[in-house]
């Protein structure tokens, strides 16, 4: 090892924190039941409930996903709204309390330890707009949620996923100019990497990708385009990316069970991907063709 | 024709209660207003009623002044310092700045090496990231490390975070006579902030009387003793590619005993002198803040 003082000869490692996907995803809103209902139609059941918070875990294969409803008075930035906004993203790391120190010194926003949403021991920082980013290193053998949920009697609580479903990634609107920040903050703090713009996943190729060092999610950067250059700045993650070996084929699955799927001259569904129709005051998913899901 | 836009005034170049300074700004015809943070903190209300005061105002904010030894400190003095940039950041945001100014220590305490500095500048400019503020970091010639545009330059550099750029301050490049040629070197998109005053005096000889001249004897330009290296300066920067804002930063002792409307007034005619006399920019460039503004006036 060479000193610290050393450290801008030393090429950082590929994967800096030791990244291996997403752990949860986490909505919030005063309407989990609305929402409910919605990750149902897309293949997700519910499994668990935390044990003293208004907070629900769906879970489809390998992708859990969290719906935060617990009154405001949390002391936490995002409270919840009518319509879900995607509050927080955790990240499954080596080492959570190193990726958090790591963090922090390279001037990260520490959230307070006992304003967690899910009062559960892992360490945060703010990530875009409100939103929320977890570093979590317990999911192998036993896993956050074994701790603080008790889980819905009967239920399976490991549901297959429906053709493969798995998250692909996750869409985030930036402002004007934005791009580039936003790429540092990724890359710096996680080891994202860009993807060349020649190489695009589904039907919305709009903006940069990059993608994680685990090389298991992407996120894209969307910055706004006509009008809306000239909004107020709203940066947000937009909506949740799902990957699947054929497309068509789970959109119509999940147009049977009540899915819409947007069918305009732009936008519609083809083997590469699809886009659900806003629902619940703008909420989305979008099917991404990928070569091999796990 | 000149493009008014271009330019603001720094709140901290007119004297009275925020509410009035700012009322002046805007009746003498500013669209952006450098704040300054004792301006908030300092106001006699609350924070929360100064901050309701400039998002009131219908003025941008160019920015907000100024984070000061900052970088180059270790152990509690260095955790001491990120929780006084995280109050400004947050104040910034606040007041919907997206530009802190922060200007190079002069604090003996503080560490040399470049590498330190640029290290502990990127952690700020990460720290502002989310909240799309940027940073403009100004060279002091009374700093120990960093006393120019030029030296800055070499930090943002090594810093190297796309939220990290330079302030540059007329005052310092007329002061200690730097080279135009000097500006060549600098990336016009790494300039977040150019800031424009005069001073009377013909020349300042040394680092304690540059430092007297430049808190309280600046004047507004047009009104000085180099209108013309004021100009010159300008133009290059207009040659370069800058298109960022222009603030009057005019820190002058006697103009906070004249009221405010008066200071704005003059304000408004150097504003008129280098539109029409040296600049020529005519339209609205690709800028995002003056785009959005433009927008704003058209009611969009």
């Amino acid at each position: 090892m060479r000193n610290e003082t050393d450290r801008e000869s030393v090429p950082e490692p590929p994967n800096p924190i030791g990244m291996d996907g997403i752990e949860f995803i986490e909505f919030t809103t005063s309407r989990p039941q609305a929402l409910g209902d919605i990750l149902e139609k897309m293949g997700f059941r519910l499994i668990a409930r935390h044990r003293s918070r208004e907070v629900l875990l769906y879970r489809q294969g390998g992708m859990n996903i969290v719906i935060n409803s617990h009154p405001a008075d949390i002391p936490r930035t995002a409270s919840p709204l009518e319509h879900p906004v995607i509050s927080a993203l955790a990240i499954r790391v080596r080492d959570a309390g190193a990726a958090y120190q790591r963090a922090l010194d390279l001037g990260a926003w520490e959230i307070p330890v006992r304003a967690q949403a899910l009062e559960l021991n892992i360490p945060g920082i703010h990530g875009v707009g409100e939103s929320l980013i977890y570093f979590v290193d317990r999911y192998d053998e036993f896993s956050i949620f074994d701790i603080d949920f008790r889980a819905i009697p009967g239920v399976d609580l490991h549901p297959p996923a429906i053709n493969n479903l798995n998250f692909f990634g996750i869409v985030q609107y930036v402002g004007v100019d934005r791009t580039e920040d936003w790429a540092e903050f990724y890359s710096q703090l996680f080891g994202f990497s860009r993807i060349p713009d020649s190489v695009r996943f589904g039907i919305m190729p709009k903006g940069e990708l990059l993608q994680s060092p685990c090389r298991k999610f992407f996120l894209q950067l969307i910055e706004p385009d006509g009008a809306a250059q000239y909004a107020p700045m709203e940066e947000h993650l937009q909506r949740i990316g799902l990957g699947t070996p054929d497309v068509i084929s789970t959109a119509a699955e999940l147009e049977k069970r009540g899915i819409e799927f947007l069918a305009t001259d732009k936008v519609h569904t083809n083997e590469r991907g699809a886009l659900t129709k806003a629902v619940l005051g703008g909420l989305m998913f979008e099917l991404v063709q990928t070569p091999s899901a796990s | 024709m000149m493009n008014f836009n271009d330019f603001g005034i720094d709140s901290a170049s007119m004297a009275g209660s925020l509410e009035n300074r700012l009322n002046a700004a805007r009746q003498a015809g500013f669209s952006h207003v450098m704040i300054s943070a004792t301006d908030i903190v300092g106001h006699p209300s609350s924070t929360a009623s100064a901050v309701q005061t400039i998002r009131d105002s219908g003025l941008r904010v160019t920015g907000l002044e100024a984070l000061r030894d900052f970088e180059g400190l270790s152990g509690k003095m260095h955790d001491y310092k990120i929780d006084v940039a995280k109050s400004m950041l947050s104040l910034c945001s606040q007041i919907g700045g997206r530009l802190l100014l922060t200007e190079a220590s002069s604090s003996a305490h503080a560490d040399t090496d470049p590498e330190k500095i640029a290290r502990d500048l990127r952690k700020l400019a990460f720290l502002a990231l989310p909240m799309g503020i940027r940073i403009a970091f100004k060279g002091l010639s009374w700093s120990r490390t960093v006393k120019n545009f030029a030296d800055a330059a070499e930090i943002i550099s090594l810093a190297n975070c796309p939220n990290l750029g330079l302030a540059i301050d007329a005052f310092d490049v007329i002061a200690a006579e730097v080279p135009l040629g000097d500006l060549d070197l600098i990336f016009p998109q790494q300039i977040f902030l150019v800031q424009l005053s005069d001073f009377m005096l013909q020349e300042v000889h040394t680092t304690e009387e540059q430092e007297t001249t430049a808190t309280h004897f600046r004047v507004f330009p047009g009104e000085g003793a180099h209108s013309e290296a004021l100009a010159k300066f300008i133009v290059k920067l207009e040659e370069i590619g800058y298109f960022g804002d222009y603030s009057f930063d005019v820190y002058n002792s006697d103009y906070l005993q004249i009221p405010a409307e008066v200071i704005a007034e003059r304000a408004r005619r150097a504003a008129e002198w280098l539109g029409e006399t040296v600049l020529r920019r005519t339209l609205p460039v690709p800028n995002m803040e003056r785009l959005r503004l433009t927008a704003r006036d058209r009611g969009c």
